[in-house]
């Protein structure tokens, strides 16, 4: 077995695309994800992102282009899976097995596990092995794929929408895994719908949607793509608010009615809260946009 | 799903709501059985036809001697149920399919039964229903009432086939009546087993289990008179209990009735204080100790298929032990009796009168249990990829030709361990009654069936390849459709070009004549084939789930 140079992407897609019947899944798809990385790949459901996993792992078969892993194609699962770990957006376990009989048939099959590594992470994770898999939550399936994939310790985990069944402690902890592995070196295809989610564990993101790559981009620009939705309301008109419209960071000034306001805000509040403060404010809310609506304005159209 | 409340509550429309709630629950079931319940309807129809036409094709009247020791040979009354009416076209039929008949419409009933209670549950999709109008219980009687309304369309359909064929009325209702009866029997197992057990397979296993050993209770009813009283309590006793074109007796229909009724109450009864996924008999959730096979994939295609092995061998060595303890009797009659050998010999079994004949035309049988059991474990590897249980197996460095392969390997195995213990309970059976059966040829006969066996497995895997949804439909195909074409092809004469696509056309009789070496190794080279491709084909398409 060729030994993979060092600097080989984590991975790389060339012009991948996938056609189910007439529907179009992926379409042209090209990234590279250089080892080390914290990648995140965003975009709401059926955008595409676990059909580009399913054909990173060579679960499904391209209809165009091709993938690698540090530089083995997708299709060589023998070559391709002695480097990676993979924890599926919906675990299926078999479910007469315990979770520790999964976690053994994991380990004893796959390239190599850290047990006393995977042991703290049962701990940490705070799940209980010997219960048989089908009394586990959505939650406690994805928890021993994740026990599984981190305990190996492979140079590249992906990730598909890895903490969808995990409450706010298990998602806290998952981060702190994140980070050991980026530490230790480790490359991190992160699959989501939750930008908060990935704008904490990643250095860079790609955005798909439709099945199209449509921006991948740093975690600074992310956080330009990153503005709050403004909403207030008057007990009385206030014509002088009209100025909100030439603070800085402030777009898209609209009045509904006489006595509400709705701006876009990127950046910090404070000079909007000042101007705010000499008007009478009988409600304020400000709001994170959802992805989608972030999609809606940078593509100026409405989901498919 | 209708279920939703309206939003602007309007109390007239409700009762209205609920009632098409449980008709759309009545017809997602209905959807759900209608095609297998055609094809069984068809089979069963067209076979009864089939044999009548066939009887009167025979053209001899079978003499009152006959008959007479025919219905009083132990053997032939523990193998086949109780001959009554051979005289009769109609008569004749019933003792030549109702039992095969009777097993098969069970059997899909019971499966079907499971399938659409704890399959449904164990998929998560009643959590969407039960969110709904409807009750547990409600729907679990719906669905009952579907299943056993799809196994009283097969019985009908058996009936009709022959009254079409020109068999008498009377005759033709009880036995339409009697697989009718067999089929909701196997119905209201499954669904009684569905709210005992948490999981499909088990639920599924413990029906056919009870239904099946309701066929060794008619063996043992019929071969030993002080036992006789058993055959009341299942459903292929009571089927020579109402002795169909002879007495036409109503009283066995209804004790069927009762054996229906009874866990298909008790199973609505049990649905009602249960909770949504849960089951009366619970399993252990919590286990410390852990199989020490399931780190390696040959240990887990062991782990997966050790369990099933035990049952089907179970089931299979009881069912020749009997068959070899019965030897002796069965050869004696026949020896007795050449009417009788002519007439087993133009349904295949030919040589009946030696031991080694008899054993060899009832292990051709063996070959369609075993070459169900390798079809059926391949299409649980369909299953669980269905499912989606194999996207982690194959995130890890495994192909799936290699998973596929491995799996074949260790199903393959396991068939070669139940032919022997098949062998071997003959062997048995023989020894205990001095039939003077060798233990190699007891082995070496129930061995010989393996190609037909391996064939089903090759069929299975290039179903797993081509059509993951159809594997075990198309894996049971090379033996229980080859059987049928052959026992057809004897029958009605039809040219050896039909007959050679059966794959019992190329095995021997053994122990009673030498194997076909030649016929064996091509049997295994076509099944090495279809594996081959079904393997590769496998690996390159996509995976589903």
């Amino acid at each position: 077995m060729a030994v993979p140079s060092p600097s080989a992407p984590a991975v790389r897609t060339e012009g991948l695309g996938k056609r189910f019947g007439p529907t179009e899944a992926v379409v042209d798809l090209s990234l590279t994800v250089p080892p080390g990385e914290v990648f995140g790949f965003l975009g709401p459901n059926g955008a595409g992102k676990s059909t580009t996993i399913r054909l990173l792992l060579g679960l499904l078969r391209p209809t165009t282009g091709s993938a690698w892993v540090f530089d083995a194609p997708a299709g060589e699962v023998a070559r391709a899976h002695r480097r990676l770990a993979y924890v599926p957006a919906d675990v299926s376990l078999w479910p007469s097995l315990t979770g520790r009989e999964c976690l053994d048939l994991l380990a004893g099959v796959g390239p190599g596990t850290d047990l006393a590594y995977r042991d703290q992470l049962l701990e940490r994770f705070a799940l209980d092995p010997d219960r048989r898999a089908r009394t586990y939550s959505s939650g406690n399936r994805q928890k021993v794929a994740l026990v599984a994939a981190f305990a190996t310790r492979a140079p590249l985990l992906v990730l598909d929408e890895p903490t969808s069944g995990l409450d706010p402690l298990m998602e806290r902890e998952f981060r702190a895994c994140i980070a050991e592995a980026a530490e230790r070196g480790q490359t991190v295809f992160l699959s989501s719908h939750q930008l908060a989610e990935v704008e904490l564990a990643c250095s860079r993101v790609g955005i798909i949607r439709e099945g199209r790559l449509v921006e991948v981009t740093g975690l600074a620009e992310l956080r330009r793509l990153r503005r709050a939705e403004v909403v207030a309301d008057l007990s009385t008109p206030a014509p002088e608010l009209q100025r909100l419209a030439a603070l800085p960071g402030v777009s898209d000034l609209r009045w509904p009615t006489p006595v509400r306001l709705e701006l876009s805000l990127t950046g910090p509040p404070g000079p909007v809260l000042r101007a705010l403060a000499d008007a009478d404010v009988a409600h304020l809310e400000m709001r994170e946009p959802s992805l989608e609506e972030i999609f809606l304005d940078y593509y100026g159209q409405g989901p498919a | 799903m209708t279920t939703r409340t309206p939003s602007r509550p309007a109390p007239a429309a409700l009762p209205a709501t609920s009632r098409s709630a449980g008709r759309a629950v009545t017809g997602a079931a209905v959807r759900q059985v209608r095609r297998g319940t055609a094809v069984v309807a068809a089979v069963c129809g067209g076979l009864t036809a089939l044999v009548v036409v066939q009887y009167r094709g025979l053209d001899g009247a079978v003499g009152i001697g006959s008959l007479t020791a025919l219905a009083e040979n132990p053997a032939i009354r523990t193998l086949f149920g109780p001959p009554v009416a051979l005289d009769d076209p109609g008569g004749f039929t019933v003792w030549r399919t109702g039992t095969v008949l009777a097993v098969l419409v069970g059997t899909w009933a019971a499966l079907t039964a499971t399938r659409l209670t704890r399959g449904e549950e164990e998929a998560g999709r009643w959590d969407l229903l039960l969110a709904g109008r409807l009750r547990l219980r409600s729907l679990v009687a719906r669905t009952l009432v579907v299943v056993l309304a799809a196994a009283a369309v097969t019985g009908a359909a058996a009936g009709l086939g022959l009254l079409l064929a020109g068999a008498a009325g009377p005759g033709a209702a009880v036995f339409g009546g009697v697989l009718a009866g067999t089929g909701t029997v196997g119905a209201a197992l499954g669904v009684l087993a569905a709210q005992l057990l948490p999981d499909r397979r088990s639920a599924s296993g413990l029906a056919v289990a009870v239904l099946l050993g309701g066929l060794l209770a008619r063996m043992v009813a019929d071969g030993v008179p002080a036992l006789g009283w058993l055959a009341w309590l299942t459903p292929f006793g009571l089927l020579g209990r109402a002795a169909p074109f002879a007495t036409d007796r109503p009283a066995p229909l209804l004790v069927l009735a009762l054996l229906a009724a009874v866990p298909a109450v008790l199973a609505v009864v049990l649905a009602g204080g249960r909770d949504l996924g849960g089951s009366r008999v619970a399993g252990r959730d919590r286990r410390t100790a852990h199989s020490r096979l399931l780190t390696s994939l040959p240990g887990l295609a062991l782990h997966r298929t050790r369990r099933a092995l035990g049952t089907w061998a179970a089931g299979l060595m009881a069912y020749f032990l009997l068959i070899g303890l019965l030897a002796t009797a069965m050869t004696d009659f026949l020896r007795a009796n050449p009417f009788f050998a002519r007439l087993a010999a133009q349904a295949g079994f030919a040589q009946l009168g030696s031991v080694e004949g008899y054993v060899s035309a009832l292990y051709a049988l063996l070959a369609v249990p075993v070459g169900v059991f390798a079809a059926g474990r391949i299409a649980a590897t369909a299953a669980d990829e269905a499912a989606g249980r194999l996207a982690l197996l194959y995130s890890l460095p495994v192909g799936r030709s290699r998973w596929a392969a491995t799996e074949a390997a260790t199903v393959a195995a396991a068939s070669v361990v139940l032919a022997g213990a098949g062998g071997l309970a003959t062997w048995i059976g023989t020894s205990w009654v001095g039939a003077g059966l060798g233990l190699g040829d007891a082995l070496a006969g129930a061995l010989g069936v393996l190609p037909v066996a391996l064939l089903c497995l090759g069929a299975a895997l290039a179903a797993l390849g081509w059509a993951p949804a159809a594997v075990l439909p198309i894996g049971v195909l090379p033996a229980a459709g080859g059987y049928v074409l052959l026992v057809l092809g004897d029958t009605f004469g039809w040219p050896g070009a039909v007959r050679w696509f059966s794959p019992f056309a190329h095995l021997n009789a053994v122990p009673a004549e030498p194997v076909d070496v030649a016929g064996g190794l091509g049997m295994l080279a076509v099944a090495g084939v279809l594996a081959l491709a079904g393997c590769l084909r496998y690996a390159r398409r996509d995976l589903l789930g």
